[in-house]
């Protein structure tokens, strides 16, 4: 979800970010909106390796740089969301100095109705 | 509430603090509160613009009437989430020059904060993730005068 039509104040990304769905690019727009300085996937952490090789791997969807805060957004029912949860524990226990937030399906339909974003599609 | 106006009257006896609404969901939460301060205080409200995704970003539709250089200043809020609209107006005002800056929220609900560093001092309820009505706060502008705190369901 390309969005180079979107002029971003506080994005502090080298690339224009290609969103995934729907619900980062309000939360985007939010960020945005309240002057808050963000970055989008601007790192991998490695959660597993195997012989020098990396098995797995996480890509949280936002960096608040003056929070030091990565926020990862998820529009998964809640009943869904246990692989993900777990690659945020796994991520917790290898980087423990790593601040991450992350809003569910539900946190994202309050701001929604906060804020009145659209987040169909 | 009480509680809220006892803890305040004792930090900011002799220092005429100014107390700051945002409209309008403090509103009643702020006149019952100035009530239950027992030290001489003033009032003052301002007024953020609603967000807005194609808005040129936030800022204020009504500001403060008073000059805050120098004064003590309570920011008096219904709630804090996020943070972000707070953390608009702590900077604000901060630019001004008060003596100091401090938060006195009725409902908090810390598990959903974005921005951390926010000078909040104390803190009425801390909630779960429910929308509520009455006491000030509204539903498209409708239920902010029910006297009591309501949990919406729908």
């Amino acid at each position: 979800m390309p969005a180079e039509t979107w002029n971003f104040q506080a994005y502090r990304g080298s690339q224009p970010p290609t969103f995934a769905n729907q619900a980062e690019v309000a939360c985007a727009r939010v960020l945005d909106y309240y002057g808050i300085p963000w970055e989008y996937e601007p790192r991998t952490f490695v959660l597993e390796e195997e012989d020098g090789r990396i098995t797995e791997a996480f890509t949280p969807d936002f960096y608040l740089p003056e929070q030091d805060l990565i926020v990862e957004i998820t529009v998964m029912k809640q009943s869904l969301v246990t692989r993900k949860n777990r690659k945020l524990r796994k991520l917790r226990e290898r980087y423990p100095g790593v601040n991450v937030k992350l809003f569910y399906k539900r946190d994202i339909s309050r701001l929604a109705e906060r804020y009145r974003l659209d987040l169909a599609s | 509430m009480r509680q809220l106006g006892g803890e305040l009257t004792l930090e900011y006896e002799g220092r005429n603090p100014l107390l700051v609404a945002p409209l309008k969901a403090s509103l009643v939460f702020v006149t019952d509160l100035s009530r239950a301060v027992k030290v001489v205080h003033e009032l003052d409200f301002l007024e953020l613009a609603p967000y807005d995704a194609v808005g040129p970003g936030i800022r204020l539709l009504k500001d403060l009437d008073a000059e805050i250089e120098g004064r003590h200043v309570v920011i008096v809020e219904d709630v804090v989430d996020t943070g972000l609209s707070l953390n608009y107006l702590c900077k604000t005002l901060r630019l001004r020059g008060p003596a100091s800056l401090a938060v006195v929220t009725l409902l908090d609900r810390p598990y959903r904060r974005l921005v951390e560093d926010l000078p909040i001092a104390h803190v009425g309820f801390t909630v779960p993730d429910e929308l509520f009505v009455g006491y000030g706060f509204d539903l498209d502008e409708r239920y902010r005068n029910l006297p009591d705190l309501h949990v919406l369901r729908y």
